[in-house]
């Protein structure tokens, strides 16, 4: 096989990357900071590109796609907040809080799918392309809509960790992360700082959605396998620091795009599992995991 | 007399179902320090960690600097024992508005962050004092007390030494603009050398005019400071003795152990 095969499929990984990268941030914010994992991420994403659909596309309100983005990332932030304080607030101090929310957040993202399912019914759409045709670097050719999606997924990334590392907010939600105790004795809004923390990944959620929109067909439970591939991400790497589940996320998005091309479409989450519990099986706390988490 | 800046009533508490304290009165006059002893496992840690809020209290009242903190009236253990306590009834106390309210509390063995730096952490530090402080002179005030601390403001708390993580958390305490200060054993655990350079920091603290609530297990220590020592026993305030009538360690030792030097008889050693 020739070089330009392999860049070629090279690329489509680090286009799949960054949409893992995305997706597997939203889940990890929440992770860290609440020590939970939630199940209607998934949900959450096709939510926000239904909504990005119903405000961009022309055969529904046809106001373009960056307004289609905004509104979506606004909703999603309001309905990430809404599901904190129905799903997982009333929860908070119980002893078996992991559990219970692992039940109430997939008891919310079936319900969340059915929502979309009635609104907006059972038939694929699509969102249209931020923009036509291909760019070429360096002989390899992609879409430029899949470079300007991976330029804007890298600009989200970067904004997100200089929000948890600058901005007091995201300071204050580190510190909730790793000491919730300390942080409320400082005076830190700590119910506030989770909705903050919830709607902020909701938002990642609806990007990523809004993104998967406009390069698949996008169905109620399209957010099911990227919420699979995210959870695979989050694992593989750990959550150590905000960094290690976006290295992670390419490494999978490279794996799964060469297993795609060399072992078939149908095998390539077969390989990928495989290869993430043999990692496992090494480093239990994931590739570049320590075992405690924070942000 | 003026209104005291501390103020109990009544206040028992504990971890449900298992009560800890009770019938816990005292109060604290504008401008005096009070300090508590008593043996471990008594139930100062879980007393403090009450009034600061993060733990409800069961009965009792706490004024803070004229304010009542908890809502009225009692905690319903029995009629909701078999509910999610959170979802059925309001909490009677918010840790935030304690903090912010004034009444700082640096815990026993405080963890901090451990994946933040000095200066970060220092950084989320004034949240509590909501307008009342300011930050700049506060942190100047802390790298003043501490030159450690600045030394080592960016470094992560999980490679700081136990002082240095004790001198980063009364620090962060500094950082709230406190109107009472609490210390719950500052010195545990530390070498004699740093236990001595944190009780001289401490001194400061208090002679800069912050009230302090001390817990520690050194009588010597705390009588420099405090103008009432409270003696903890059992869940139960046992004695109130004022500075002018501090006894020696012996002597504590004696009314709580039951030691027969001097013979003091005070009715608790049950």
């Amino acid at each position: 096989m020739s070089f330009e095969t392999l860049l070629f499929v090279a690329a489509g990984g680090i286009v799949l990357g960054g949409l893992y990268a995305l997706m597997a941030t939203g889940l990890a914010v929440v992770w860290t900071t609440l020590g939970i994992f939630n199940f209607a991420h998934g949900a959450f994403i096709a939510a926000g590109a239904y909504i990005a659909w119903q405000i961009s596309s022309t055969e529904a309100f046809g106001l373009g796609y960056f307004a289609g983005a905004a509104v979506s990332v606004a909703a999603m932030f309001v309905i990430g907040v809404i599901t904190y304080a129905l799903l997982v607030r009333p929860f908070e101090r119980q002893p078996n809080l992991v559990l219970l929310s692992v039940i109430t957040t997939l008891a919310g993202a079936t319900i969340l799918e059915s929502l979309l399912d009635i609104l907006w019914g059972a038939r694929s759409k699509q969102i249209a392309r931020v923009v036509e045709g291909d760019v070429s670097l360096a002989g390899v050719t992609i879409s430029a809509n899949e470079a300007v999606l991976l330029a804007l997924v890298v600009v989200i990334l970067i904004g997100l960790g200089l929000f948890l590392r600058r901005a007091p907010a995201g300071r204050a939600m580190r510190a909730v992360a790793q000491n919730r105790e300390a942080a409320q004795l400082m005076g830190l809004d700590v119910p506030k700082l989770y909705a903050i923390a919830f709607g902020l990944s909701a938002a990642l959620a609806g990007l990523a959605g809004l993104f998967i929109g406009s390069i698949r067909f996008m169905t109620p439970t399209m957010g099911t396998d990227p919420l699979l591939k995210a959870l695979i991400v989050v694992i593989f790497g750990g959550v150590a620091r905000f960094t290690s589940p976006i290295f992670a996320a390419f490494i999978v998005g490279l794996i799964e795009a060469f297993a795609t091309f060399y072992v078939g479409l149908y095998w390539a989450p077969a390989v990928l599992f495989a290869i993430m519990i043999a990692v496992l099986i090494v480093k239990p706390e994931g590739l570049f995991g320590k075992y405690e988490k924070t942000v | 007399m003026s209104e005291p800046l501390l103020r109990v009533e009544g206040l028992a508490g504990g971890y449900d179902p298992v009560q800890i304290f009770q019938d816990i009165s005292l109060a604290m006059p504008a401008n005096a320090s009070i300090g508590l002893f008593g043996p471990n496992g008594h139930g100062k840690s879980t007393f403090l960690r009450t009034l600061s809020g993060l733990i409800d209290p069961w009965r009792g009242d706490i004024y803070f600097a004229g304010e009542r903190l908890n809502l009225a009236g009692e905690r319903g253990s029995r009629r909701f024992r078999n509910f999610n306590y959170d979802a059925v009834r309001r909490r009677r106390m918010n840790p935030k508005q304690v903090a912010r309210a004034g009444l700082i509390h640096v815990p026993q063995g405080n963890l901090l962050f451990p994946e933040m730096t000095v200066e970060e952490t220092l950084s989320v530090a004034p949240a509590a004092a909501a307008g009342r402080g300011n930050a700049k002179a506060q942190l100047d005030q802390v790298h003043r007390l501490f030159p450690r601390v600045h030394e080592r403001r960016f470094h992560k708390i999980r490679f700081l030494s136990g002082g240095e993580r004790q001198m980063v958390a009364i620090g962060v305490g500094l950082m709230a603009a406190p109107k009472l200060l609490i210390l719950d054993e500052p010195t545990l655990g530390l070498s004699p050398k740093l236990r001595h350079e944190l009780c001289a920091a401490i001194q400061k603290i208090r002679d800069a005019g912050v009230p302090l609530l001390l817990v520690d297990q050194d009588v010597e220590f705390l009588q420099s400071l405090i103008d009432t020592l409270y003696l903890f026993d059992h869940g139960r305030i046992s004695r109130k003795i004022e500075k002018a009538e501090m006894p020696s360690h012996e002597e504590i030792m004696a009314m709580l152990f039951g030691a027969p030097a001097g013979g003091i008889d005070n009715g608790v050693g049950r």
